[in-house]
């Protein structure tokens, strides 16, 4: 089972492939909640695809099941320049207030709401691997 | 199902706390939303508000960024944000980004209401 999206840049076009993963998460079998931390992701993924990467995202999802745990896997391609993920701004909660741009929490939510995530970048090509496992509990 | 559009009420609970119910997609437009109605509600006097998230589902961490500023605006004017009828999703967004630890989160509005309330004749 896989669904590939090929979104433009319109506004809130993410929710189009958030609508994916409640569909596939849901035939999967996946729980609510976890169905939602992976929605959320890949809005984040899309948001920042659309806004470094400049022009058209891939999304592609489909179910992986290896040593017995199946899960969600979540693809999220741009076309930009690209970056260096180990370089990429690491948020922290204690630092939000005070500061003029309160933005860049996107690789950090990503992060702490899937369950595995790689990120390979470089010019012309970023894809943010995404991993949510299926599993009937929060 | 649309969720693109946020839905957003707001009133007056008592003379200083203003509530606001916000349902829909919580991005830069329903964060603008909700910040908007905020500042309407603290320029009629509240000092404490309370956001109902009861039918949001969804956000992104540009709709969040902009509670984060309602909220410093709240606190430099010694004022309260809390919220309630979070999914567990949404609460750990917050908690990731920090909102939790200046604002109180609440299992429904009338458990919000009456701590809330409590507070403010205490």
């Amino acid at each position: 089972m896989e669904v590939v999206l090929h979104l433009p840049v319109v506004p809130n076009v993410e929710l189009v492939a958030a609508k994916a993963v409640e569909t596939l998460g849901g035939a999967l079998g996946m729980h609510q909640t976890r169905v939602e931390a992976a929605s959320v992701a890949v809005v984040e993924a899309c948001l920042n695809a659309m806004e470094h990467g400049g022009g058209p995202v891939t999304v592609r999802l489909r179910s992986k099941n290896e040593a017995a745990r199946p899960c969600l896997v979540i693809e999220v391609e741009d076309h930009g320049k690209g970056f260096n993920p180990e370089r990429a701004p690491q948020n922290s909660p204690s630092r939000i207030l005070g500061r003029a741009s309160k933005r860049g929490w996107g690789l950090t939510l990503i992060r702490e709401l899937m369950d595995e995530v790689q990120i390979r970048s470089a010019p012309g090509k970023t894809l943010v691997y995404m991993c949510k496992y299926v599993e009937s509990a929060p | 199902m649309n969720e693109e559009q946020i839905k957003l009420s707001k009133d007056l609970l008592a003379d200083d706390i203003g509530l606001i119910a916000a349902a829909g997609y919580i991005n830069n437009e329903g964060g603008q939303a909700i910040a908007d109605a905020a500042t309407d509600l603290m320029g009629e006097g509240a000092t404490t508000l309370l956001i109902d998230l009861e039918g949001t589902r969804i956000i992104n961490s540009i709709g969040v960024s902009i509670l984060l500023e309602i909220l410093e605006k709240l606190l430099d004017e010694q004022g309260r944000l809390a919220f309630c009828n979070l999914t567990p999703t949404i609460s750990k967004t917050f908690e990731i980004m920090g909102l939790v630890q200046y604002a109180a989160v609440y299992p429904s509005r009338e458990v919000a209401r009456a701590a809330l309330e409590g507070d403010a004749t205490s």
